[in-house]
C-alpha cells in the first residue's frame, strides 16, 4: 500500500469509477472528492468508489466520503462500493456510509448495480 | 422571532423564489447562497454573513460586488437590525437565539427597517435549521466513531487471537491505530529478549529510530503524549521528522516487547492537531491486546520449533537404529559385546561387525560431527560406504581411504567423523587398526595391563589429501579390546568433571574377566551412576571384543 494515496479514474459512459491505492485520509479524501467532483460537473451520474487497494480509512477520509455521498445524492446521482477490506466494510456500515450507498464484492457488480437501465 | 413590521405579499413572494433556488441548488455551501440570495433580493451591492462557530463569530460568506472584501462585524451582541456607514447589519435570529449577521452594504436607511425585519425572520430561521442540522450530524459522526472504536476493540481482540504470523498482526495493530487516531503516520517496533529488532512496520514514513528498547524511557503501561514532539524528545528519545506523537510501551508482565507509536494527527484542513487523552487511551487498549497477541504467537512458534526438533530427533534415532547391528555375529575365537545409547539429542555414533574372508572380523566404532538428522544422515552415508567398500578395500588403511574420498563425494553435508577400525584375525590375535582422529581404544591384557591404542591420523572428511597410518597389535587369548565414543569419557557430573578415560580404564581392567555382555552393562551402569541425574548431550557407544581359544573354523 502506497504512502501518498492515488487515485486512478475510468470513465464508462455515464459511470466513473475511482480506484484508489492507500491511505483515505485528508490527503486521500481530498483527492477522491476532487476527481468526484469533476466527473460529476462533466456529467457522470454514478460513481464507484474501488477500495481494493486500500487497507486503511481514517475519520477525515469518512467525512469527505460522506460529503461525496450527499453531493451525488443532491443531484440523484448513485454511489457504489467495492473492494473494501472486512474492516472497511464494518467501518462504511457503522459510519452510516451504506445507508445511502451500496456496498458490491467486485467492480463488475458495482458497475452494473449503478448502470442506467 | 424578530419584531417584523407588516410587509407586502409580493415582497413576501419575490424573497421566497429569490431564496428557492439557492436553496435547491447543490454546488455551494447553504450559508453563502443564502447571502448571495440576500444581497440580490435586498439589492444591496455586497454582503457579508458571519455565522456563530464553537470559536466565536466566523465570516462565511461575502457575496456581491467584487471589491467588497467582506466588512468588520460591529456588534455581535445586537439583537436588532443597526444601520451603520452605510451598511444595515441585521442579526439572524431563531427562537431567541443569534445565530448570524449579514452585513448588507449599499442599503439606505429607509429600507432598514423592513429589510431587517424580513431578513433576520427568513434567514434565522433557515440558518437556524442549517445549524441544528450540521449539529446532529457532527454528533451523529462523533457517536459512531466511538462505536467504531469499541468494534475495533473488540474486533482486533478477535483478529488477534487466531493470528500468529507477527507479520500480520503488526500490520493489523498498526493500520487500526493509525485509522482511529486519525495519525498521518504511525509505526510498530518489536525487539527480540537481546534487544535485536524483530519486526519494524511502518505507514507514512519514518519517523521512530529502530534503537534497542533501553534507551526509551517509557512509563510501564502509560501511554507518552508529545505535542511538541519536533523539538522536545519523546520519553528521551529524539524523533525524526515528526511534530505531535503518541507513543506507548507494548509489555507482557512487565516485559517490554516493543514499542507503538502514531503521529501528526490529521484535520480537515490540514493543520497537524494535537493528541487527546482519549487518543492515548484506544492506543493503550491496542497495545495491550497487541502484547497479548504476540506473546501468544511467539509461544506458538516457540512450540512448533520445539515439536520440529522432537521430530527431527524422532527420525534420526530411528535412522540411527536402522543402521546399527541388529545383532552381534558369531566369530569363532572372539567373544563380542555392543552396546549403544543414544542420548534425547540425538548424535552420531555408528557401530558396525564385518565378518570376513578366512575367520577374520572387521570392527567399527564411528562418532559423526554434529548432531539431529544431518549428523544421523552423514552416519547412513558412512553406512553405506563401509558396506560398499570392505570387500574391495586391500588394507585397512586403503578402507578408511575409500571411504574418506566416498564422503567427499557423496555427503551431503561438509562434515567428518572420528572412526577407529580394526581387521582382527582370531587365528594369529593380530589387530591391524587405523585409529582416524578417534578417542584412544584400550588394550587391555589378561594380566591386567592396558595399553593405550592412539589415533594414527585425523579425523576422516577433514581434510582433502589425508593419508593414515595402520598399525597393528597382537592380542593373547583373554586380551580385551575396548573401543568407545568420547559420549561414555566426556559424560560429566553435577560437579561439571568428566568420566573421564583414567576412570574408564581402570573400571574396564577390573572386570576384564566378566562376561562381555555383562561388564558392557556395567561399565555404562558405571558411568550412569557417576552422571547422576546430569542431562547427557552426546551418544555413548562401547565395543568391545576378547580374543577366546579359537575353538576352530
Amino acid at each position: 500500500m502506497s504512502e501518498v494515496c492515488r487515485v486512478a479514474a475510468e470513465r464508462r459512459g455515464d459511470v466513473a469509477i475511482l480506484s484508489t491505492d492507500g491511505y483515505i485520509n485528508n490527503q486521500g479524501g481530498e483527492e477522491i472528492a476532487r476527481q468526484a467532483y469533476s466527473h460529476l460537473e462533466s456529467g457522470a451520474r454514478a460513481l464507484v468508489l474501488n477500495l481494493e487497494k486500500t487497507r486503511i480509512v481514517n475519520s477525515i477520509g469518512i467525512s469527505i466520503l460522506i460529503e461525496v455521498l450527499e453531493k451525488v445524492m443532491d443531484r440523484k446521482g448513485k454511489l457504489a462500493f467495492c473492494g473494501l477490506t472486512p474492516t472497511i466494510d464494518k467501518t462504511f456500515r457503522i459510519m452510516g456510509l451504506a445507508q445511502y450507498a451500496a456496498i458490491y464484492p467486485t467492480e463488475s457488480e458495482a458497475v452494473r448495480a449503478v448502470s442506467s437501465p | 422571532m424578530t419584531d417584523a413590521t407588516p410587509v407586502s405579499a409580493p415582497r413576501l413572494g419575490q424573497l421566497w423564489k429569490t431564496l428557492e433556488e439557492p436553496l435547491q441548488s447543490p454546488d455551494r455551501p447553504l450559508p453563502a447562497r443564502l447571502a448571495q440570495a440576500a444581497v440580490s433580493w435586498s439589492g444591496a451591492r455586497g454582503g457579508t454573513l458571519y455565522l456563530r462557530e464553537k470559536d466565536g463569530w466566523v465570516r462565511v460568506a461575502v457575496a456581491g460586488v467584487s471589491e467588497l472584501e467582506g466588512l468588520d462585524l460591529p456588534d455581535p451582541s445586537s439583537a436588532v437590525p443597526v444601520h451603520r456607514n452605510g451598511t444595515l447589519w441585521v442579526p439572524l435570529s431563531a427562537e431567541g437565539e443569534i445565530h448570524g449577521h449579514l452585513g448588507l452594504d449599499g442599503i439606505g436607511p429607509e429600507d432598514s427597517v423592513e429589510l431587517g425585519a424580513f431578513l433576520g425572520f427568513v434567514l434565522g430561521g433557515l440558518l437556524g435549521a442549517h445549524r441544528l442540522s450540521r449539529l446532529v450530524k457532527e454528533a451523529d459522526f462523533e457517536v459512531r466513531t466511538r462505536l467504531v472504536e469499541l468494534e475495533s476493540l473488540y474486533d482486533l481482540g478477535l483478529s488477534l487471537s487466531g493470528q500468529l504470523d507477527i507479520a500480520a498482526l503488526g500490520d493489523e495493530v498498526l493500520f487500526r491505530s493509525i485509522s482511529l487516531t486519525d495519525a498521518g503516520k504511525g509505526t510498530l517496533l518489536l525487539f527480540h529478549e537481546d534487544g535485536r529488532l524483530l519486526l519494524e512496520r511502518n505507514l507514512g514514513g519514518e519517523f521512530l529510530p529502530t534503537q534497542d528498547l533501553a534507551a526509551w524511557n517509557l512509563p510501564e503501561g502509560e501511554a507518552v503524549i508529545n505535542n511538541a514532539a519536533a523539538t522536545v524528545p519523546t520519553a528521551g528519545v529524539c524523533l525524526m521528522s515528526c511534530q505531535k506523537c503518541l507513543v506507548v510501551p507494548i509489555s507482557v508482565s512487565g516485559r517490554r516487547l516493543g514499542v507503538l507509536a502514531v503521529a501528526d494527527k490529521e484535520s480537515r484542513d490540514g493543520s497537524v492537531l494535537d493528541f487527546t487523552a482519549s487518543n492515548a487511551r484506544i492506543l493503550s487498549l491496542f497495545a495491550n491486546q497487541a502484547a497479548a497477541a504476540i506473546e501468544t504467537a511467539r509461544l506458538h512458534r516457540a512450540a512448533i520449533e520445539s515439536e520440529r526438533i522432537e521430530r527431527e530427533m524422532e527420525l534420526a534415532a530411528a535412522i540411527q537404529r536402522e543402521i546399527l547391528p541388529h545383532s552381534l555375529p558369531e566369530v569363532s575365537g572372539v567373544e563380542l559385546a555392543a552396546a549403544n545409547l543414544p542420548t534425547r539429542h540425538v548424535g552420531g555414533d555408528y557401530y558396525d561387525l564385518f565378518p570376513l574372508s578366512r575367520g577374520r572380523l572387521g570392527l567399527l566404532v564411528a562418532d559423526v560431527s554434529g548432531k539431529g538428522v544431518p549428523a544421523a544422515l552423514l552416519v547412513s552415508t558412512v553406512h553405506a560406504a563401509v558396506h560398499l567398500q570392505i570387500d574391495e578395500a586391500k588394507t585397512v588403511v586403503d578402507l578408511v581411504t575409500r571411504i574418506d574420498r566416498h564422503l567427499r563425494r557423496y555427503a551431503a553435508t561438509r562434515k567428518f567423523l572420528t572412526l577407529f577400525f580394526g581387521l582382527f584375525e582370531p587365528d594369529t590375535g593380530l589387530l591391524t587398526y587405523v585409529s582416524a582422529g578417534h578417542n584412544p581404544a584400550l588394550l587391555v591384557r589378561g594380566s591386567g595391563e592396558i595399553e593405550r591404542l592412539n589415533s594414527t591420523g585425523v579425523p576422516v572428511g577433514m581434510f582433502p589429501g589425508a593419508s593414515w597410518k595402520e598399525e597393528s597389535v597382537t592380542l593373547a587369548p583373554g586380551d580385551l579390546l575396548c573401543v568407545y565414543t568420547d559420549g561414555l569419557t566426556e559424560a560429566v557430573n553435577a560437579a561439571e568433571e568428566e568420566y573421564g578415560l583414567d576412570r574408564l580404564s581402570s573400571f574396564v581392567g577390573k572386570g576384564r574377566a566378566f562376561p562381555l555382555r555383562e561388564l558392557c552393562d556395567r561399565v555404562l551402569a558405571a558411568v550412569a551412576d557417576f552422571a547422576a541425574d546430569m542431562p547427557q548431550y552426546d551418544d555413548q557407544t562401547l565395543l568391545l571384543a576378547r580374543r577366546t581359544e579359537n575353538t576352530g573354523r
